[in-house]
């Protein structure tokens, strides 16, 4: 799982440089550009991949301190 | 009047709120002042952290830049940090936070100094950082005062103030409305227009109205006179505009306003205040984003409406604004308005939350390691919903206003325009809340790095028994009043530089960025490497500074079209690297404190 989230985070590193939609003015639902609602789904993708990394990838040795008296 | 007092409301409900929770402290020491005792759940702690990490830039700057640069800004700016913010609480967040506990750190800098043993990366490490954060201050305490200026016009009536400009006789077919023949005169005799109190600059739509419409089926020689003296009739009334007082509140005064407010709020409650009112404050910003959002939307006749508009005047604005002879491109793509590189290198801004030495401490203050957790998740979605209704609201503007509009004009200048004073103060508290949300972090962190890791620590190692905690908190405060005041006055008397400056101080938090991830996850780190990579990051951002602030540049500063901060920090990392494997690994005994892991494994 840890393979994979890093996976996912580098590619939303890559996915983030769109040149594909670079000059392309398209208005997704009549109104947003398309650059700016792919972006708006890179901030979506990245929660949820965020989601995936303190569910699976969370580390234990930060887990083991949770019970302890500051 | 009605925003100066919404405003005034809204302070009333803030401070309210942090006296509140000051009620709440258990105990007055250094812990709870500093840390909040190590309480804070994870709702406070993202709200904290977002609250933190937004300035004003995101509701105002964002708006601004987008009707300069296009919707490019989100991905610069937005989208990027919600990558990489959360990757910087993943990875050092919540590790700093875990080191902290086991160890008593109440600060950054007290964390590095015993993670390398060494005086000297701690004194370099303290100017640095107070120079950054006082930068960072710097933005907060000009932006407050230039913002409260200009959204309470008319706050003071000037009743004893006559502005007048010369006008021999009205146009034929002026007259002056009834609404305005208290204010508003013409005296023939003297041959001038003139008018009587301060003025909201708005008003000029007033006297744009008052100028005859041609008469509906009027005559080919009515067509033909219609507008003779309208001109010479507009160029007057500019002049007046221009030259009446406003009756704002004065910068100075807002600007003082806002640090005595965090001031009063910091000093009474110290962490446990500070992470009560980020929290009232980010939920404050985020909402009048979105109303903002919605109010200007709906008098722009709805999103597909307004975008609609918008495409439609993209060709008239192009042509107006390159007659002008300046460059223009639309601004609902990225060509023409970014560079690739530049788009590409912006990454590395973000990861300055890395070396934020405010958010460090706000990590401290977590009750549990999984506090972190909602933190990161939600990061990426707060910054979605503050930022895309802006980003929108400045792509729309770009149709609307004059090419030339200066940025940070633009959000209060559509707000003016579709709506009324009472949502102009209500965004006026958002913007507030957000510049606030900051500053109180930045305080509050400069205090405790100065009673603690100067003032504390100096005095231990000199043999003084251990300062009574009511005593250091008081320097603390002391320390943090001469610094507002610093900011205070260089913000009086060279506000200009100020911005260009704010871009510069991230650029030097990212590049230290290196530091923080070898300090936590490299074993073999030493004092050497990290003293040598700090020298470099002085060097490079110092030498580069004059380069920044250079007075004719034009546009963002860029070395062959990337960001500056991708030398230096490709430059920090590799002086780190090879200093460190040029010189002695760090002792044992620092190995086992903070790799205790890898001692067991070994």
């Amino acid at each position: 799982m840890k393979a994979l989230v890093i996976f996912l985070i580098v590619l939303l590193c890559v996915l983030h440089h769109d040149w594909w939609w670079w000059d392309d003015n398209t208005m997704v639902f009549g109104f947003m550009p398309i650059g700016l609602a792919w972006h708006g789904g890179i901030s979506l993708a990245a929660g949820f991949v965020w989601f995936l990394a303190v569910k699976f990838c969370w580390p234990k040795d930060l887990e083991e301190g949770e019970g302890a008296e500051s | 009047m009605t925003t100066t007092i919404i405003i005034l409301c809204y302070i009333g409900i803030l401070l309210s709120v942090t006296l509140f929770s000051t009620r709440l402290m258990n105990k007055k020491s250094k812990g709870d002042y500093f840390l909040a005792s190590r309480g804070i759940g994870p709702f406070m702690l993202l709200m904290s952290i977002f609250g933190t990490t937004m300035t004003a830039f995101a509701l105002i700057g964002s708006t601004g830049k987008t009707f300069h640069h296009g919707i490019g800004v989100y991905g610069l700016m937005a989208s990027w940090s919600g990558i990489i913010h959360s990757v910087c609480f993943f990875l050092l967040g919540a590790k700093v936070w875990k080191l902290g506990k086991e160890h008593g750190y109440l600060t950054q800098i007290s964390y590095f100094r015993d993670r390398y043993k060494s005086e000297l990366v701690a004194l370099m490490l303290f100017p640095l950082m107070v120079a950054f954060v006082m930068i960072y201050i710097l933005m907060g305490v000009v932006g407050a005062g230039r913002f409260i200026q200009n959204i309470t016009p008319e706050t003071f009536a000037m009743e004893e103030s006559v502005t007048t400009v010369p006008m021999p006789a009205l146009p034929e077919g002026v007259t002056i409305p009834e609404a305005l023949s208290d204010r508003l005169s013409h005296d023939t005799q003297a041959g001038v227009l003139a008018w009587k109190g301060s003025m909201h600059p708005k008003r000029k739509g007033a006297f744009i109205r008052m100028y005859p419409k041609l008469k509906e089926g009027a005559s080919e020689e009515e067509k033909a006179t219609y507008g003779v003296g309208k001109k010479d009739w507009m160029e007057s009334v500019n002049k007046l505009v221009a030259t009446t007082p406003r009756g704002s509140i004065p910068y100075a005064a807002g600007m003082g306003f806002i640090c005595l407010v965090v001031l009063v709020y910091v000093f009474f409650g110290g962490m446990r205040a500070t992470a009560w009112a980020n929290t009232f404050q980010t939920v404050v910003f985020m909402i009048m984003g979105v109303v903002a959002f919605w109010v200007i939307k709906e008098k722009l006749g709805g999103v597909v409406k307004a975008s609609e508009t918008l495409l439609s005047n993209e060709p008239a604005v192009q042509k107006k604004a390159m007659a002008a002879g300046h460059e223009w491109h639309p601004k609902t793509t990225r060509e023409g308005n970014i560079g690739h590189l530049q788009f590409l290198t912006y990454c590395f801004i973000p990861l300055s939350v890395g070396m934020f030495p405010h958010l460090f401490q706000h990590w401290l203050t977590a009750k549990k390691a999984s506090s972190f957790k909602l933190s990161i998740v939600a990061h990426p979605i707060c910054i979605l919903i503050t930022w895309i209704p802006c980003v929108l609201l400045g792509m729309w503007a770009s149709g609307e206003l004059p090419h030339d509009t200066k940025a940070n004009a633009v959000l209060g200048m559509m707000v003016g325009k579709h709506s009324n004073e009472i949502l102009a103060g209500l965004i006026g508290a958002g913007v507030l809340a957000a510049i606030m949300s900051s500053m109180d972090s930045q305080f509050l962190c400069l205090g405790s790095i100065f009673s603690n890791d100067i003032v504390g620590h100096y005095s231990k190692k000199l043999g003084n028994k251990p300062m009574d905690e009511r005593k250091s908190i008081a320097l603390g405060r002391m320390f943090v009043t001469i610094i507002v005041a610093v900011a205070f006055l260089i913000g009086f008397l060279n506000p200009q530089s100020v911005f260009d400056m704010g871009v510069w101080c991230f650029t030097g938090f990212a590049s230290l960025f290196p530091i923080a991830i070898a300090a936590i996850y490299w074993k073999r780190s030493n004092r050497q490497g990290v003293i040598a990579a700090l020298f470099t990051v002085m060097a490079l951002w110092g030498g580069m500074l004059p380069k920044v602030l250079a007075p004719n540049k034009t546009g963002e500063f860029l070395i062959s079209g990337m960001m500056p901060v991708t030398i230096i920090i490709i430059s920090s990392t590799a002086v780190l690297v090879v200093v460190t494997l040029m010189t002695p690994p760090p002792s044992e005994d620092i190995v086992k404190k903070f790799f205790p892991a890898s001692q067991k494994q070994g």
